[in-house]
């Protein structure tokens, strides 16, 4: 029975040693997205609450934390409290499977990238449940948006997925990873990263894809009716998706936790340390690309995911297969 | 003592789920309780160790399936008392139904297989590799076949819905992209006193 509960308290731990950095950095990531608008926009952005304005997104919360959490009168109340918590469970349940390094993982499932895609596409049910309990139109119209898109994309994610899972055979994060320790993914199937990073900006509803929340067409779309932290949850979740995507595109691309090239001084920086750098890194390319590019259209955005990442991703995984095939490079 | 103990745990869930789908008045509240019963059985099938086919069958009848439902559902307006009345017509449908399901499971658990067999068989290697290995190899005609019913079914849906309105307005993205601002602005010269010439 001692066994059971020091099982239990390490899990436990294990967690919180997830969560709590997930949390952390998505405040930062916030003051982060901030001074990198600021810097592209030629201003200065928040530099008044703590030394360079580090502490702005901690003041912010505090400010969501004490205002009056409102019910729209006409709401289906459970469904509207519920669906925020929803959001924000499904986007940390998420870290369980994520290796950071070799052997640093809270559970080291057969099936780890299967369970970030079936979880990441349970993701719209917060935003539709949303939607619909708020009981308005624009939260409501907002709500089908953004079913539709995260659906579209998800149909490309889930052809990259497959044309990795292909070249590594095996669907253990931890094998993917490893498997790229010769050579990141992201060089011989470039193409493929560059589509996974386009359809991560439009599943977690980033600009130029963030029609869900089009504040010039949909006052803030799915959130319109949220207040204090209700609404805080689904700030949280969406920066917490955007790490988790980023994670994934590391994984999945970018070697996760392996140094660029392997030789002696920088192979011996711990592994986290490279997979933090380049989480930032990605990170970094989705506020580049909040700052540079002007939403789409809504008919441009269907088009994009099932006129032409569709088909091209559709075709990659058979040209690819085929390569490995011809070549008998095929994983056993 | 574990293994069995969430056995019940999920199956009493998934039943209770089953009911209140049937019987929740709001058919937005069915579709979720439906996705909750997906839940359930996918909890199930990992139980029994069918990892695999447990989370595919959460990420396409809870990803795509039910939020298609739900997307329906949600923009019908549905009088609550008629739904109840009709009801009662289905049932004897349902019957038969649930009678050729019962019908189905006994047919493989009791005379089908010989289970040990299958015990070591599924037990054997992971069982990602395992229904890979006989997928497009023993069971290949089959599974063409049943992606032919679906395609069948996809190209069946689009014809009984889709008409063609000549009347509607569609964009035309090629000509949108090639548009340049001559297209679109002139820069006239106007001498004074005479105004544009409409030509």
């Amino acid at each position: 029975m001692t066994s059971l509960s020091f099982e239990l308290t390490i899990g436990i731990l294990k967690i919180f040693s997830f969560v709590v950095p997930v949390l952390v950095s998505v405040a930062l990531l916030v003051y982060l997205e901030r001074k990198v608008l600021g810097a592209v926009q030629l201003r200065k952005g928040p530099n008044v609450v703590g030394p360079f304005g580090i502490l702005q997104s901690f003041a912010d919360v505090l400010k969501l934390l004490t205002k009056e959490n409102l019910l729209p009168s006409s709401s289906n109340k459970f469904l509207f409290i519920f669906a925020p918590m929803l959001t924000l469970i499904l986007s940390l349940i998420a870290w369980a499977v994520i290796p950071i390094s070799s052997t640093y993982v809270i559970a080291n499932i057969n099936i780890g990238i299967l369970y970030l895609f079936a979880v990441s596409s349970f993701g719209v049910y917060g935003v539709i449940i949303a939607g619909w309990a708020s009981n308005s139109k624009y939260p409501f119209l907002g709500a089908l948006r953004s079913a539709a898109q995260m659906i579209s994309y998800e149909v490309s994610i889930g052809f990259v997925i497959i044309t990795v899972l292909i070249c590594v055979g095996s669907l253990n994060l931890i094998d993917i990873v490893e498997s790229q320790k010769n050579m990141w993914f992201a060089i011989p199937l470039l193409p493929m990263f560059v589509i996974f990073i386009i359809s991560a900006l439009a599943e977690t509803n980033r600009l130029p894809f963030d029609l869900p929340e089009d504040e010039a067409t949909l006052v803030a779309g799915f959130f319109t009716e949220y207040s204090s932290i209700s609404f805080g949850l689904f700030f949280l979740a969406e920066y917490a998706n955007m790490i988790l995507m980023s994670s994934l595109t590391v994984i999945l691309f970018l070697g996760g936790w392996y140094p660029p090239i392997d030789i002696f001084p920088l192979n011996a920086i711990p592994g986290i340390f490279w997979f933090v750098i380049k989480v930032f890194l990605i990170l970094f390319v989705f506020l580049w690309v909040r700052a540079t590019f002007p939403r789409y259209r809504y008919d441009q955005l269907m088009r994009l995911g099932w006129k032409i990442f569709l088909p091209f991703t559709l075709i990659w995984v058979v040209i690819t297969s085929a390569f490995l095939f011809y070549f008998g490079l095929l994983p056993n | 003592m574990f293994l069995v103990g969430s056995f019940f745990l999920f199956a009493a869930f998934l039943i209770t789920t089953c009911i209140f789908v049937i019987f929740s008045k709001n058919p937005v509240n069915s579709v979720l309780f439906l996705v909750l019963a997906f839940l359930n059985s996918t909890f199930l099938f990992i139980l029994i160790g069918a990892e695999f086919v447990g989370i595919i069958l959460a990420i396409v009848y809870i990803g795509a399936v039910a939020i298609l439902f739900l997307f329906v559902v949600m923009m019908l307006d549905i009088q609550i008392t008629t739904l109840m009345f009709n009801i009662k017509r289905y049932i004897p449908l349902a019957l038969l139904f649930a009678g050729i399901i019962l019908a189905e499971i006994i047919y493989l658990t009791v005379f089908k297989t010989s289970k040990d067999n299958l015990d070591t068989f599924i037990r054997s290697k992971n069982n990602t590799e395992q229904i890979g290995d006989v997928l497009y190899t023993e069971y290949f005609i089959d599974f063409q076949l049943s992606g032919i019913v679906l395609l069948l079914a996809m190209i069946g849906a689009i014809v009984l819905t889709h008409v063609y309105r000549p009347t509607i307005k569609r964009q035309n993205i090629e000509s949108q992209n090639s548009t340049t601002a001559e297209d679109r602005v002139k820069l006239v010269k106007i001498k004074s006193g005479e105004g544009i010439k409409d030509d």
